[in-house]
């Protein structure tokens, strides 16, 4: 029976897609990753004014920071992985 | 005759239409799509038990034992017509609706205060949605698979509402 074969198809594509799907918010042209500073560099700094760092993870060769701001407000902050300066929302191909 | 009630048709679109907006975006919609889901869904399963006759888990949830039996025919070619769900339909709508409330549920919980941030519920959201992603695949070859065997189109039946009447050998009850 031919739908048989094409669910089990379909449901492995669909799990191949979304795995390696970005979240898109950002982009950075961040070059090879020898060249990147620390991650934990960057929660260090964001710490000093006054962050509470929850997650830091890879996006797009930006670093995505999920915080507590200074105020104690949810942000989600893309950072340049080179320069560690903060890359706005919707940028592509950050250069930092 | 007429099978769907207008609650269950509008909340099967509006869900459709939630989950796959949901699919498709990262951003502020995407957060009230997992609201408004939830919302459907509550509303789905208090109809499941107060709404009308076809609309209720209890007409459409069948014992383990009588679904595989089911399954087993529908395989073989030679599955019952149901004029409600059939028992395959009805678990996959009882499992379609607990993937959405778990994968909106964790969507909510991961961006509150307390959760923000926490990985293992964020990576938690994604591999539900890919599992309710599944589910719908799954659920679209079901339909296609009942519509073509018993030659009833059965996704403009959830537009209608209406079905062909019981003929000698459908089950009704």
């Amino acid at each position: 029976m031919k739908f048989s074969f094409i669910a089990p198809v379909a449901v492995m594509l669909l799990i191949a897609a979304s795995s390696a799907r970005a979240d898109g918010f950002a982009t950075c042209d961040s070059g090879p990753k020898d060249k990147w500073q620390a991650q934990e560099k960057l929660s260090a700094s964001l710490k000093e004014k006054g962050w509470q760092v929850r997650r830091i993870k890879e996006d797009g060769g930006c670093y995505e920071v999920y915080a507590l701001d200074e105020k104690g407000k949810r942000v989600e902050v893309y950072f340049h992985p080179v320069t560690l300066a903060p890359v706005p929302k919707g940028a592509k191909n950050f250069r930092g | 005759m007429k099978v769907w009630d207008a609650l269950v048709r509008v909340a099967h679109w509006t869900l459709a239409a939630c989950v796959i907006g949901a699919w498709f975006t990262r951003d502020d919609i995407h957060e009230w799509l997992g609201y408004a889901t939830l919302g459907v869904v509550a509303l789905r399963v208090v109809w499941g038990f107060a709404g009308p006759r076809y609309a209720r888990f209890a007409q459409f949830v069948r014992p383990l034992a009588d679904t595989l039996a089911y399954a087993r025919a529908a395989m073989a070619g030679r599955g019952a017509r149901y004029l409600g769900h059939n028992p395959l339909g009805g678990w996959m709508i009882v499992s379609l609706l607990a993937m959405v409330a778990l994968t909106a549920g964790s969507g909510w919980l991961s961006v509150s205060e307390r959760y923000w941030g926490v990985a293992w519920l964020q990576e938690g959201h994604a591999l539900l949605a890919d599992a309710l992603g599944a589910l719908v695949l799954l659920h679209l070859a079901g339909v296609v698979h009942a519509s073509v065997r018993h030659r009833e189109n059965l996704a403009a039946a959830m537009i209608t509402g209406a079905k062909t009447a019981p003929r000698p050998g459908d089950v009704w009850e």
